[in-house]
């Protein structure tokens, strides 16, 4: 996208978000901006090794905002470990993974710029899932009330004091939503978050994301499940053995009669021949 | 920095893992003074070295030993939960999360040692008097044992992050502990004379002579020696806290 689309997607996006200042979905208007000169996602030449095992092999791709986008692969195809990768948790073999252009650390509040799940189960199971947030809420330097606005969004007040251990994982995939979206990002990073959902789990899930996009906000969301994805992914990522193998627009598809089960499905078995 | 460490006190206190090992830790301290104090030769702890190291001591020792456990598991139990995750992505500066970590648990470990030394001469004054036995040690000499116990209590919590960062596992890293500090510096301790003069400088040792149990080693600058250690600790785990995050 060319640099004055992004500006005016961002501008656009921080006079919708003024108007809904506080119902925990919309990003921050006050650094709702993407930098000019670089995508909000931005993976170049990504490769990463662990002990002669490529699990990411010259993963290059970046994002637009606005959008949402499908990271499909199948399992041990690469897909958590770009994740991981993109959010500074792992250190890149070569190549980069970058967010605004910086790495994820060198993010000035990077929570009020990229919010992410990545697993079910990153939760202490004695504590309640208000101090998980509260906790997240401070650490990452954000307003107290963020809290309240995150667990009525993700519709958890009446479980917010209770403890972790006893949730669900639908309701554990929503604390960590809240999570994601506790400092109002522009970039929302979710790895299999319908895991677990119930299917009026999934509608919301899908609602939400769309939203989100709506005011601008850029998704990565891998997934396993296909049919999810279909339908609430504006393009899709394919990726096997570590490596970007397609790069697919829902919209073509739809066109073309196709459905993405079908795509993908062709793609991943040729790559795994 | 200071809100980070606004966040790891409130993940000290927002589980029970630390109310259980204060209440394990006072009830083992009770036990031993009480236990050793009533029941051992009248004759074997009646000299002021002996009420310290065989009644009183187990204050310094326990308190320093649960302290540096709630070091470790603050490190560990993030990676056991997987809560390291959400943990750097508020806060991705390392090192800082790391400093944050040990002051956070110095100032939870400082309150267990003296909660340690406190029960130990409470419950060895008790079984003192119990058993009509004049107790040898002067308020000095108690008030170094308090006061020495959460000086070291509060360094070894910080070791213990040191630890913890380090040996991610929590169930090495808590074994590890326990035998460095119960097993093998005893053992060590109680070897050949030149092995024990080495000895008596490690980590749990100095945790002991901060208490005024070590004659020839002053509390004020074991307490120093030992703060090296943890300085070791930190500049090893700063290291170690690079590694990818799985």
């Amino acid at each position: 996208m060319p640099a004055e689309s992004h500006a005016q997607s961002a501008s656009a996006a921080a006079s919708r978000n003024s108007a809904r200042a506080h119902d925990g979905l919309t990003f921050n208007a006050a650094t709702g901006r993407s930098d000019e000169s670089s995508d909000a996602v931005g993976v170049r030449s990504l490769s990463k090794r662990f002990r002669g095992t490529t699990a990411v092999d010259d993963l290059s791709f970046s994002l637009r905002p606005g959008t949402i986008t499908g990271f499909l692969g199948p399992n041990g195809a690469g897909k958590s470990t770009t994740l991981r990768l993109l959010l500074g948790l792992s250190e890149p073999t070569s190549g980069q993974a970058l967010l605004f252009g910086h790495r994820y650390r060198d993010l000035e509040q990077p929570a009020r710029r990229v919010g992410a799940l990545l697993e079910s189960g990153d939760y202490h199971p004695a504590r309640t899932g208000r101090d998980h947030l509260r906790v997240l809420q401070i650490a990452a330097n954000l307003p107290a009330a963020r809290v309240e606005a995150v667990l009525e969004a993700v519709e958890l007040e009446h479980a917010a004091d209770q403890k972790v251990g006893t949730y669900s994982l639908g309701m554990r995939q929503r604390l960590g939503l809240a999570g994601a979206l506790l400092g109002q990002p522009e970039v929302l990073i979710l790895d299999e978050p319908s895991n677990g959902l119930d299917p009026a789990g999934v509608q919301w899930l899908r609602s939400t994301l769309r939203a989100f996009a709506d005011e601008g906000g850029t998704v990565l969301v891998s997934s396993h499940a296909l049919a999810d994805v279909a339908e609430t992914v504006d393009e899709a990522l394919v990726i096997a053995g570590g490596r970007l193998v397609a790069t697919i627009r829902i919209a073509d598809l739809t066109a073309e009669g196709r459905t993405l089960e079908e795509a993908y499905l062709r793609l991943t078995t040729k790559e795994a021949a | 920095m200071t809100t980070q460490l606004r966040a790891e006190l409130l993940k000290h206190r927002s589980t029970p893992t630390n109310l259980g090992l204060i209440a394990t830790m006072a009830g083992l301290v009770v036990f031993a003074a009480l236990f050793h104090g009533l029941t051992l030769p009248g004759r074997t702890i009646e000299a002021p070295d002996d009420q310290l190291k065989v009644v009183f001591g187990w204050g310094g020792i326990l308190g320093t030993m649960f302290a540096a456990l709630a070091g470790v598991l603050s490190v560990t139990a993030e990676h056991r939960f997987g809560t390291i995750r959400p943990t750097l992505l508020a806060n991705p500066k390392r090192e800082r999360v790391l400093v944050a970590k040990v002051f956070a648990a110095a100032i939870v470990g400082a309150p267990m040692g003296l909660l340690a030394g406190a029960l130990a001469v409470g419950a060895g004054v008790i079984a003192f008097e119990i058993r009509g036995i004049p107790l040898s040690l002067d308020t000095g000499d108690y008030l170094t044992l308090v006061a020495g116990g959460t000086v070291a209590a509060a360094l070894w919590a910080g070791i213990g992050v040191g630890i913890g960062t380090i040996i991610r596992g929590q169930v090495p890293a808590v074994t590890g502990v326990c035998a460095w500090l119960l097993f093998v510096e005893t053992v060590i301790l109680g070897s050949s004379d030149a092995l024990g003069a080495v000895g008596r400088h490690f980590p749990g040792a100095l945790g002991r002579a901060a208490t005024g149990q070590d004659a020839l080693l002053a509390p004020g600058l074991a307490a120093v020696f030992l703060a090296l250690y943890l300085l070791l600790a930190v500049a090893a785990a700063s290291i170690a806290a690079r590694r990818d995050i799985v």
